[in-house]
């Protein structure tokens, strides 16, 4: 550090300021730096502090391998604190103050449009582990998570099939944001392609945190008293879901009556609920911590040593950052450093085996191939798959079930390298229209 | 597969009641655990129609999850959870089978639509049970799925039965299949005519679906019998909505009652209240948690347990909250909302230190689980002790505010302190406890929402805004203004929420509260009296 | 008579700051553009970007100051000016973005696409020209205080009730803002900014210019609130905050005092607003959580109300704080901020700029003159 800055720094400005030009040569030298940009206090810390511990112990895992490139690995870890003004001032703060090579991070969708600039101007790389509404693909940035052709889809053919109940009405309960209003009106497009009709579907969004449930459960037992098969589609998020699900319990809608899937909920959000009225609602993932594999049965028992807690559950965005990691260390190996072009180039097409028995590959498009399960919930908290796709799923950022996304396709090799290439037209861009 | 299964089938159709022998059902029960669920739907079937008296137990085994396979044997067993083993027992004869590990054991999945199915076999096979509750949930599920084919049986199992519920049930189930059937146009008018007779919205449900399938010339009848149904149902929509709105009051209220001292009567703009409220919860938690380890035949009243606790505790939290910092800050109001924020972030993140940033789970107990009907009001059970519980502690609080010695002082105190002062009330002392006093009504708060909300660090800032709104809606320093305004907001919220969705509800509420100050800038109940001018 | 105001309107204190914040916004850019990379007085665009960050909240500051500090109104919802302001040119860098959006759309922004708007709403018409961007800018806060304060000051709401209510207006704005219906990008509001005037957002000498901007609005502010206070309705205002009963028996109009300074500083408010947006780069519905306005009134009573110092360097100090500590100590930063609150509310009721004042006094062994008081904000007592 130069003087002036050493200045600033006595001053208590330290950590805010640096050089941009001297720091790579201090960093480079002993250790690779991993951002972690997840929320530890505010509303989604509920959700988040998890993702943080589950990349400090993929971190420790992989420095007891011997690091990468023969560094060790050093975790930064940052508290963007739910607020998203500040999770783009931490990206930039981790991206040029600590030089990072690459940053995990996000849950909610406007936590990641608030960074995507960031990472866009200063060329790093995100992984984003949370399922999402699609409709992106940059180049800076790699969704880890299910697109909705990997969630959504597969969950409403499986409740349309015979075997999940020949559902022929159906509420789409979400809460008020871009993820439940993207699903939904995918969702939508599908099920008037697969001849529902315009009143058998009920759309309804509540506010964030919403927790006076009785009279939206009321008008969902309404609804499904019609004489037809119902089901509730719920894209309802973190701290409204535990009302919910126990006034359904309350008002006794059963699973057999109404099935309530939910694309939010997972062992971690059902840990704080008595899932006993619950038994056979529904939640589409692509994992879950029933699954036995040798693999997940590994994780598990490593995870739960590195908590300290032999009752720590795991969930799906955790599966995510796994995926992820694993992906970005081989990507790391293969172009035989960190820097930021080398690893996009080198990350498309390698293969991880992930936790359920599959091998996922990261795609063109910067998604990746998944499995889908529906699981229901069980008595104990946990969830008993009942149906998977039978093949891994590529996940798809533009939704084919949209008029306006046919034919979009994402692609972030030579030659097309752009998110929203029209393969009508071959051009990068819609047209004007 | 399916052809072994059809044999089985076949085997039983004909075989077995020809015999006149009691079926060996060891080979159904096997072919459970085999295949997909296409496959033990049928497996399911036949067993069901084997008829033999072991099968509802079984198959309510299958439903509850305790069947599995032992990989060990490769058998069918029934186990129970014990400690980290399961204890295991032949299905068919309750016999022991020993211990094992959760590795050896393989569950037999059930999904949805089994789930449904294997409840209607039950239902039929227990139709005539001589256990009167297992007769009326075997009717009720019968209602739900009613097909032709049991005509005969339930008229004969409505002919023999002497309870009047179940008989009424019963008789719905038949008006119901009289309508699927090919009876003539007069007996399906009198069985609408019947239905419509009961008022209910399990009629309207009964007459939607039958609407689906009927057959033209019905199909007028039955519209006409759901018209007439809505009418009488929309009357009820009017109750159910005010209980609604009633049971969101009585939220409000026990969320803002503790900030009416704190806030209202103290005049200190505590914004730590809500982390109080979060305290209560998570002295429920662990109160719950205890008992469950080391009584768990009391964990089902651990919230009676918890109430005094959590009372004692969120009350110290307030005494020492106000001796270490309120205390300085007497005569500068403004400086309270300062600390206490700064407060509230402390509490939050101590918590989130102590207990994890996620949700903890505290147990409906039985007695709040569920709920009942009342007329067409569907009531349940946590709503209606919220309701009570919150009235109860807003009267036992006015009657410690307006007819104790320790009420009077406090009263005394926050009208004019010096005065009380001179006339020998220990001011300091009557600060602290009227601060506790406010805190610990906080916590009993928390009780009662752990039973509703998430038990998690966030708990209190979703319920802090709306209790400053309540307080200040029925006017700082007035225990009946803040009675009153809790419930008529909740109830006017209620009303809107069907017709303008849950967010404009709540938009046009706080229009209307700053609309109102404007007419009534002290709130609903103003204290009148020299005190009030600054 | 602009004269006469500039040598009389303001002390020499305020001319001081003015002076070193002019200063500030020449020497910063300079440092960030001039000065090559690699040289040790070379200033990172991230630290341009986030003082220029500070600047804005210091800004806020000091437009709560005026009606806080000399006006006597605690509004807890002043971050909601601040929020309307940024919306505002939040719509004026999302309509510059034109036909570079992912949908290519060149009218419609992108969640319009998406939520098959076919129409720009109404109330969008306009905002692709800077000049009506500004406008609102102002005019939208303006008319939203002038609104809320002609009715709440005449009648006479005052105290816990009108710091209730600016509370219920934030937060009845966050909700509708959440709304997706409104037509102003839900939660996850407006982002993915391209060009300002024609210049890239990203660009370090726009970034370098934004500060600037920022400085110099800071400085103006400055020299408003000082001309203001010092003025002969400045000592209406502070003897408003004082005893509003008497000033009102002594034939001045306390309302139209109040809705001056309300109007003024929610102006002020949303320019700052509007810087706020191009630096951080988005701008959503959680600007509005009246949390928020709580913590624009925790800088001021830190810094030091009724001081023109004090907002700025207590806006300053708390937010340095924030980011170094939740860079620092992650887990604990909490405990850092809440406790520094309660310290500085217990040991320094002048807040950071009295405490040099308050030490003298100590020291001479003069009783300390009781703070403030706010009567207007004391409860029934």
């Amino acid at each position: 550090m130069t003087d002036f800055n050493r200045l600033l720094a006595t001053l208590g400005l330290g950590a805010a300021i640096t050089v941009s030009s001297f720091a790579p040569a201090l960093a480079a030298d002993d250790t690779i730096k991993v951002g972690i940009l997840h929320s530890l206090s505010g509303t989604m810390a509920i959700s988040e502090t998890t993702l943080k511990d589950t990349m400090l112990f993929l971190i420790d895992q992989q420095n007891k391998k011997g690091g990468l490139l023969g560094k060790k690995l050093e975790a930064v870890v940052v508290d963007p604190a739910s607020d998203w003004p500040l999770f783009a001032e931490k990206a930039r703060e981790l991206i040029s103050v600590d030089k990072v090579a690459a940053v995990f991070g996000c849950w909610t969708s406007v936590s990641r449009k608030s960074v995507l600039p960031v990472f866009k101007e200063l060329n790093s790389i995100l992984f984003y582990p949370v399922q999402y509404e699609g409709e992106e693909s940059e180049r800076n940035v790699f969704y880890t998570g299910a697109a909705p052709n990997q969630q959504a889809i597969p969950a409403v053919d499986y409740l349309m099939s015979e075997e999940g109940g020949s559902v022929k009405r159906w509420v789409l309960e979400g809460t008020d944001y871009v993820y439940p209003r993207t699903t939904n009106k995918i969702l939508e497009q599908y099920l008037l392609d697969h001849g529902v009709a315009a009143e058998d579907i009920r759309t309804n969004y509540t506010p964030f945190g919403f927790s006076d449930w009785q009279t939206e459960v009321a008008a969902i037992k309404d609804f499904g008293s019609a004489g037809k098969k119902t089901a509730v589609v719920s894209t309802v998020n973190g701290d409204a879901n535990v009302p919910f699900y126990k006034e359904l319990g309350n008002q006794g809608i059963s699973a057999e009556d109404i099935p309530v899937v939910a694309f939010s909920v997972g062992e971690e959000e059902l840990a704080g609920l008595d899932t006993k009225p619950l038994v056979g609602h529904l939640a589409a993932w692509n994992y879950f911590q029933s699954i036995e594999t040798p693999e997940n049965t590994q994780f598990i028992a490593d995870w739960r040593a590195f908590t300290g807690n032999d009752k720590r559950v795991t969930n799906d965005p955790m599966e995510a950052h796994v995926i992820g990691f694993s992906l970005w260390v081989q990507a790391v190996e293969k172009a035989g450093t960190t820097d930021t072009d080398k690893v996009l180039d080198a990350i498309i097409g390698l293969e991880t085996p992930n936790l359920t028995g599959g091998i996922s590959k990261m795609l063109p498009n910067h998604h990746i191939t998944k499995p889908v399960y529906i699981g229901e919930i069980q008595d104990d908290g946990q969830f008993d798959v009942v149906w998977k796709t039978p093949e891994l799923v590529p996940g798809d950022a533009w939704s084919d079930f949209l008029p306006e996304d046919k034919g979009i396709e994402a692609d972030w090799t030579q030659p097309i390298n752009c998110g929203h290439y029209d393969t009508a037209t071959k051009t990068c861009g819609a047209p004007a229209s | 597969m399916l052809k072994r299964c059809l044999a089985v089938l076949m085997l039983l159709l004909f075989a077995a009641p020809a015999l006149g022998q009691v079926p060996d059902i060891a080979p159904l029960v096997t072919a459970l655990a085999k295949g997909d669920f296409a496959e033990r739907d049928a497996a399911i079937t036949a067993l069901a129609q084997s008829g033999d008296a072991r099968v509802p137990v079984i198959l309510n085994a299958l439903v509850a999850g305790a069947l599995f396979v032992d990989s060990r044997t490769d058998t069918i067993v029934r186990a129970e959870k014990s400690g980290d083993a399961y204890t295991l027992t032949n299905p068919l004869d309750a016999a022991p089978l020993g211990d094992a590990q959760k590795s050896d054991l393989e569950k037999i999945k059930v999904n949805n639509a089994l789930r449904g199915k294997i409840k209607t076999l039950i239902g039929q096979m227990t139709l005539l049970s001589p256990d009167r509750a297992t007769r009326l949930s075997a009717a009720q599920s019968v209602l739900k799925t009613a097909s032709l084919d049991m005509l005969d049986l339930l008229k004969s199992a409505h002919a023999a039965e002497a309870d009047p519920e179940i008989k009424a049930v019963m008789a719905l189930s038949l008006e119901v299949l009289t309508l699927k059937s090919d009876a003539s146009l007069a007996e399906k008018t009198s069985a609408v005519d019947a239905i419509v007779a009961r008022q209910s919205r399990a009629a309207q449900t009964i007459l939607l679906t039958a609407n689906e399938t009927a057959a033209d010339d019905v199909k007028p009848l039955i519209e006409a019998g759901i018209a007439t149904l809505s009418r009488t149902l929309g009357v009820w929509d009017i109750g159910q909505n005010i209980w609604y709105g009633l049971s969101l009051g009585s939220v409000l209220l026990l969320a803002a009652i503790g900030l009416a001292i704190t806030f209202g009567v103290m005049g200190v703009i505590n914004m730590a209240h809500g982390e109080m409220v979060m305290l209560g919860a998570y002295t429920t938690f662990t109160v719950q948690t205890v008992l469950r380890t080391s009584l768990p035949g009391l964990a089902d009243y651990s919230l009676l347990f918890a109430l005094p606790l959590a009372f004692l505790f969120t009350a110290a939290c307030g005494i020492i909250i106000e001796r270490g910092i309120i205390r300085w800050l007497y005569g500068r109001p403004l400086e309270t909302l300062l600390a206490t924020w700064g407060l509230s972030l402390i509490l939050q993140q101590a918590v989130r230190t102590v207990f994890g940033p996620t949700n903890r789970l505290v147990d409906n107990p039985s007695w709040m689980s569920g709920a009942f009907q009342l007329g067409e009001l569907v009531i349940t059970w946590n709503r209606l002790w919220i309701v009570i519980f919150a009235l109860v502690v807003f009267l036992v609080l006015l009657i410690a505010l307006n007819r104790t010695p320790l009420g009077l002082q406090m009263r005394a105190v926050t009208q004019n302190r010096r005065m009380a002062s001179a006339m020998g009330i220990r001011t300091p002392f009557v600060d602290a406890l009227t601060f506790g006093l406010g805190s610990g009504i906080a916590g009993l708060a928390g009780v009662a929402l752990s039973q509703i909300d998430n038990v998690s660090p966030n708990l209190g800032q979703g319920y802090i805004i709306d209790s400053f709104m309540v307080v200040v809606f029925g006017g700082v320093g007035n225990l009946f203004g803040t009675l009153v305004g809790a419930l008529s907001l909740g109830v006017a919220n209620k009303f809107m929420e069907p017709y303008l969705g849950a967010v404009v509800a709540k938009i046009v509420i706080l229009v209307l509260i700053i609309l109102f100050i404007q007419r009534r800038p002290r709130g609903l109940f103003a204290l009148k009296g020299r005190f009030v001018e600054s | 008579m602009l004269t006469k105001v500039l040598l009389t309107g303001f002390d020499t204190k305020a001319r001081w700051l003015i002076g070193l914040i002019l200063l500030v916004a020449l020497l910063v850019p300079a440092l960030s553009l001039m000065v090559p990379q690699g040289n040790p007085l070379h200033l990172d665009a991230y630290v341009v970007t986030l003082f220029g960050k500070y600047l804005t909240y210091a800004i806020l500051a000091l437009a709560l100051d005026l009606v806080w500090g000399y006006c006597g109104i605690l509004s807890l919802g002043h971050a909601a000016f601040f929020a309307l302001g940024g919306y505002g040119m939040g719509m004026y860098l999302m309509r510059q973005i034109g036909a570079r959006g992912v949908y290519a759309n060149p009218v419609l922004p992108d969640f319009m696409v998406f939520l098959n708007y076919k129409d720009l709403p109404w109330f969008w018409t306009g905002f692709d020209l800077w000049w009506v961007a500004v406008l609102a800018v102002l005019a939208v806060p303006g008319l939203v205080a002038f609104g809320f304060g002609w009715l709440a000051f005449r009648s006479r709401v005052t105290g816990v009730y009108l710091s209730i209510i600016t509370q219920a207006l934030t937060y009845a704005l966050l909700l509708a803002f959440f709304r997706n219906d409104l037509g102003m990008g839900g939660n996850n509001g407006l982002t993915d900014f391209k060009d300002i005037l024609g210049f890239n957002v990203q660009a370090p000498e726009t970034r370098a210019a934004l500060f600037a901007a920022t400085a110099l609005l800071l400085a103006g502010s400055i020299f408003v609130v000082s001309v203001i206070v010092n003025s002969k309705l400045g000592k209406v205002m502070i003897a408003v905050r004082d005893a509003e009963s008497r000033t009102r028996f002594l034939g001045w109009r306390p309302e139209n005092v109040k809705l001056f300074a309300f109007v003024v500083s929610a102006l002020i408010a949303g320019l700052a607003g509007a810087l706020y947006v191009p630096q951080v780069g988005i701008i959503n519905p959680g600007e509005f959580d009246p949390g928020n306005s709580i913590e624009a009134v925790i800088w001021v009573a830190v810094g030091g109300r009724g001081t023109l110092l004090g907002p700025i360097v207590g806006a300053l100090l708390v937010n340095l704080g924030k980011t170094v500590f939740t860079g620092a100590l992650p887990d604990y930063w909490l405990f850092a901020l809440g406790g520094l609150f309660v310290v500085v509310t217990l040991f320094m009721p002048k807040g950071i700029v009295g405490l040099w004042a308050q030490l003298r006094r100590r020291r001479a062994k003069t009783p300390a003159p009781t703070v403030d008081r706010a009567p207007s904000l004391e409860p029934a007592e």
